[in-house]
C-alpha cells in the first residue's frame, strides 16, 4: 500500500482554503518536499494564485512544486465513456436498445461528480506516489468535499448487501445444476467478481482516509461565527465516516491575534493562526514574502503542516 | 425378452429420474429467477424509478448484467397476472 500521506484543505466558501493550500504547500517545498498541489475546486483558483494556466498536465511552478487542476467533467465523461464501451463488448440482444442516449443524460446522474473525484484522487495517488513526498488537495465546496469523504462508507453499505443477495443466487444455482447434472459446476460470476472488486476498492480507501498517518485534513476558518459554525457541522460529519480533523487554520485573523478564540467543539484540534495580509497573496514572490514576514513567523507555524508527527 | 424387458426398465428410470429432476429444480428456478430480479431491481432500479445504490455502483455492474436486465423488462410483460404466475410455479390447475 502506498503511504504518500495527502493534505486536504476544507473549509466555508471564501474562507482561503486555495491560498492556505497554496501557501502550504510552498511552504513544504521550502522543507525540501516534493509536492504535489492538486486543485479539485471546480472554482481552480490555484491557476490564479500561481498566475499561470494549468489544467490536467502536472506544471512545475517552483522547486519541488508541481500543481494540476482536476477536470472533474472530463473524468466524469470517460468514466461513462468506459462503461459504453463494456456494454458495447458484453452486450448481445439487449444492443438495439439504444443506450447512447441514455448515457449523454447520466453525466447529470447524482453522485457522478463525487466518483469522479474519487477516480481522480486514485489515479493522482498511483501516479505520483513514487515521484513526490506529499499531495496537497485544494477541496472543492464543503457539500461536495463531504461526499467525497463519505463516499467509501457509503458504497460499502450498498456492496455488503448485494454481495450477500449475490452470494445466495450463485448457491441457487449450484444447486439446480447439482440436481440437473448430478454435480455443481461452478461458473465464476463476474457480478459477485465486479463487487468484490469495488469491495476491496473502497476498503482500502476508507482505510486510507481512516488513516491519520496518510490523511491530514486542515479545517481553513475566518474568525466569525458563520465560519465557525460550519466548520464544526464539517466535523461532526467527518467524525461519523470515521475521519478525524488534523487542524484548523484561522485565516484573515486580525493582526496581532496570535490565538483566536474557537467555538467549543473546535478548540480541541491544533490551531494555525494566519493574519491578514496587506496585499493580494496572487503569484509566488507574494506568496514567498508573505510567509517570510518576521513579525508574522507564519512559516514557522506552518513547518511541517503536521505531515512528520 | 429380458434384455428388452431391462433396456425399458432402464428407459422408463431415465425419463423418470429426468422428469423428477426437472420438477424438482422447477420451484428452485422460480424462486432464483425471483432473487435475480430482485437483485436488479436493486441495482439497476432507477432505470424504472425506485431507489438504488450510488449511481457509480449501478454503472460498475451494468456491463455483466444484461441477463438480469432482460429478466427485469420480462418482468414487466407479467406484472399484471402475478397470482397467474404463482400458480403456474406451484402447478396448481
Amino acid at each position: 500500500m502506498d503511504l504518500i500521506p495527502s493534505i486536504f484543505f476544507m473549509g466555508k466558501g471564501g474562507v482561503g482554503k486555495s491560498t492556505s493550500a497554496a501557501l502550504s504547500a510552498v511552504q513544504l517545498t521550502r522543507q525540501g518536499k516534493r509536492v504535489l498541489l492538486v486543485s479539485m475546486d471546480p472554482a481552480h483558483n490555484q491557476s490564479d494564485i500561481f498566475q499561470t494556466r494549468l489544467g490536467e498536465h502536472p506544471k512545475a511552478v517552483a522547486e519541488g512544486l508541481t500543481v494540476i487542476e482536476i477536470d472533474l467533467a472530463s473524468w466524469v465523461r470517460r468514466y461513462l465513456k468506459s462503461v459504453q464501451q463494456q456494454i458495447r463488448q458484453t452486450y448481445t440482444y439487449l444492443t438495439a436498445f439504444n443506450l447512447e442516449g441514455y448515457f449523454d443524460v447520466m453525466k447529470y446522474a447524482p453522485g457522478l461528480e463525487e466518483h469522479a473525484l474519487v477516480l481522480a484522487y486514485r489515479h493522482l495517488r498511483k501516479t505520483w506516489s513514487k515521484r513526490m513526498d506529499c499531495l496537497v488537495c485544494d477541496m472543492p465546496p464543503t457539500a461536495l468535499s463531504l461526499r467525497f469523504f463519505s463516499l467509501p462508507q457509503l458504497s460499502l453499505i450498498w456492496i455488503d448487501q448485494l454481495k450477500t443477495l449475490r452470494e445466495k443466487i450463485i448457491a441457487k444455482r449450484e444447486l439446480i445444476t447439482k440436481i440437473r447434472l448430478g454435480r455443481a459446476e461452478i461458473e465464476r460470476d463476474k457480478v459477485l467478481g465486479r463487487i468484490n472488486e469495488q469491495a476491496s476498492d473502497y476498503r482500502h480507501l476508507k482505510a486510507c482516509f481512516e488513516d491519520p498517518q496518510q490523511t491530514h485534513i486542515h479545517m481553513v476558518l475566518n474568525p466569525d461565527l458563520l465560519s465557525s459554525a460550519e466548520s464544526l457541522r464539517i466535523r461532526e460529519s467527518l467524525k461519523s465516516a470515521g475521519i478525524s480533523l488534523k487542524r484548523i487554520i484561522c485565516n484573515k485573523a486580525a493582526p496581532g491575534t496570535v490565538n483566536p478564540s474557537l467555538e467549543k467543539g473546535l478548540d480541541d484540534i491544533p490551531l494555525v493562526s494566519l493574519p491578514l495580509a496587506d496585499r493580494p497573496l496572487i503569484g509566488l514572490p507574494a506568496l514567498t514574502e508573505y510567509l517570510d514576514a518576521d513579525q508574522r513567523s507564519v512559516a514557522r507555524r506552518l513547518d511541517g503542516c503536521g505531515i512528520d508527527g | 425378452m429380458i434384455s428388452r424387458l431391462k433396456e425399458r426398465l432402464i428407459r422408463y428410470w431415465r425419463i423418470s429420474d429426468q422428469v423428477a429432476r426437472e420438477k424438482a429444480v422447477g420451484t428452485i428456478e422460480a424462486e432464483l429467477e425471483e432473487l435475480e430480479n430482485i437483485f436488479a431491481v436493486l441495482v439497476l432500479g432507477s432505470y424504472i424509478g425506485l431507489p438504488s445504490p450510488p449511481m457509480h455502483i449501478a454503472l460498475d455492474l451494468m456491463p455483466m448484467m444484461e441477463r438480469e436486465l432482460g429478466l427485469m423488462l420480462e418482468k414487466v410483460d407479467t406484472a399484471n397476472e402475478p397470482i397467474a404466475r404463482l400458480f403456474s410455479t406451484l402447478d396448481i390447475d
